[in-house]
């Protein structure tokens, strides 16, 4: 990502993609082409819960990057706040990020509410690690409506970029709900290595495949929100043009 | 005369004219999202400390821990025991154990999920003092607490898990 780009001077949009960020697109692609593979007929059923496991290598990925993407909208806030790296760039970054992280956010809870349906049998239930989650997913979906409120680009960020750094305190809590409290959600499985063989693959697929489709949506989106930036900057500067010719 | 500079523009607000075609955005909209937000933040709130910090008693702290009194609606957790399921028309009977220490329960829903022997489980219903003196968990429904172990299925396997089956309702 071009973290130096001014917004405002470019007399025309660029696209955004390049080389590298089709590369990442195919590969994330292939990724989720093996994750099928790998997730849906190759890893095998589980012992008990047979073939409903598999909502596993989505879940999981999803509630992981998730908390990476909430991460990236944390730590690019930070660097928007500090005054010697204050560009709007980081701040798009943020929002960005924030973007996917809801994406996936969602993800996690629709596939652990079709997962509870499954295992517990019931589709929803009001334990911490559910209630935290649900509780993080509109979190980021307010800081989402707290960036589109209005004003200046840097009132957006600094409202905004104030707003994550307090969200992203919520990810350690939500992690580690099914240590502080009881929860009917199980505990780690990946930490303890309760899962081997083609699970553990599979899982590890989903992973990298979701990491690589993030970083791929995340500059993609980046990149658009700059675009909106500079068609709102131009908007400005043919306003003025226009007043100018009328002097 | 003079180049007119920028302080003498007329900035009064004119009528708009779209200089792009992205449409502008709405405040409200934003502002209505961000209210329902908070609401459902509130709501999360709310359920959390009413029902998600001690989400159940285990069956061992059932009339000894604070929250887990007897004839109170509460959620308790165990391990079905090994060959304890019967039906008996709409009810189900079945046993949970949990650190040594068992109860029998009468559930008066349809288990669903994975319900079945040697799996955690957690029941909503009350303690109930029997005539003969003893007690059971009158439960209204079950959710199956599948663990954090994941195991491929495998026929070899199957005398092992029979082993552990047979022993599940021992450890609780």
């Amino acid at each position: 990502m071009n973290l130096t780009s001014s917004s405002s001077s470019s007399p025309s949009p660029s696209p955004t993609s390049t080389r590298f960020t089709r590369a990442l697109g195919v590969a994330a692609l292939v990724g989720i082409g093996w994750l099928v593979l790998f997730g849906l007929f190759l890893s095998p059923n589980d012992r008990v819960q047979k073939t409903g496991v598999r909502i596993l290598y989505i879940h999981v990925p999803s509630a992981w990057l998730a908390y990476l993407a909430f991460g990236v909208t944390g730590l690019s806030s930070a660097a928007y706040l500090w005054k010697r790296t204050r560009n709007l760039q980081w701040d798009r970054v943020a929002g960005a990020s924030a973007e996917v992280g809801v994406l996936f956010m969602g993800i996690t809870l629709v596939s652990g509410s079709l997962w509870g349906r499954i295992s517990w049998g019931q589709f929803w239930t009001w334990d911490a690690r559910l209630t935290t989650t649900a509780f993080l997913f509109v979190t980021y979906i307010g800081y989402l409506a707290v960036r589109d409120l209005g004003g200046t680009h840097q009132q957006r960020a600094k409202r905004s970029a104030v707003m994550a750094l307090l969200a992203v305190l919520e990810v350690p809590l939500v992690h580690f709900s099914v240590k502080w409290w009881r929860p009917l959600h199980q505990n780690e499985t990946v930490e303890k290595g309760k899962l081997n063989g083609l699970m553990l693959f599979s899982l590890f697929i989903g992973l990298i495949s979701f990491t690589l489709l993030y970083v791929w949506l995340v500059i993609h989106r980046q990149r658009v929100l700059a675009l909106n930036d500079q068609v709102d900057d131009r908007g400005l500067d043919l306003a003025l043009a226009a007043r100018r010719e009328e002097s | 005369m003079s180049e007119p500079t920028d302080s003498d523009l007329n900035l009064a607000p004119r009528e708009v004219v779209p200089t792009a075609a992205r449409g502008k955005k709405k405040p409200w909209f934003a502002y209505a999202v961000l209210v329902l937000a908070l609401g459902a933040g509130g709501l999360f709130v709310a359920k959390f400390l009413t029902n998600a910090i001690d989400y159940y008693c285990n069956v061992d702290e059932i009339g000894h821990k604070s929250g887990c009194d007897v004839g109170r609606n509460i959620r308790i957790q165990g391990v079905v025991d090994k060959d304890s399921i019967e039906k008996a028309g709409a009810v189900t009977n079945f046993v949970v154990t949990f650190h040594g220490e068992s109860i029998p329960v009468v559930l008066s829903s349809k288990p669903t999920g994975l319900f079945q022997e040697c799996i955690p489980v957690v029941i909503t219903g009350k303690v109930v003092d029997a005539d003969d003196g003893t007690q059971y968990f009158e439960g209204n429904e079950v959710l199956v607490k599948h663990s954090e172990n994941y195991d491929k299925e495998n026929k070899d396997r199957v005398a092992t898990a029979n082993g552990e089956a047979a022993a599940c309702s021992q450890k609780g």
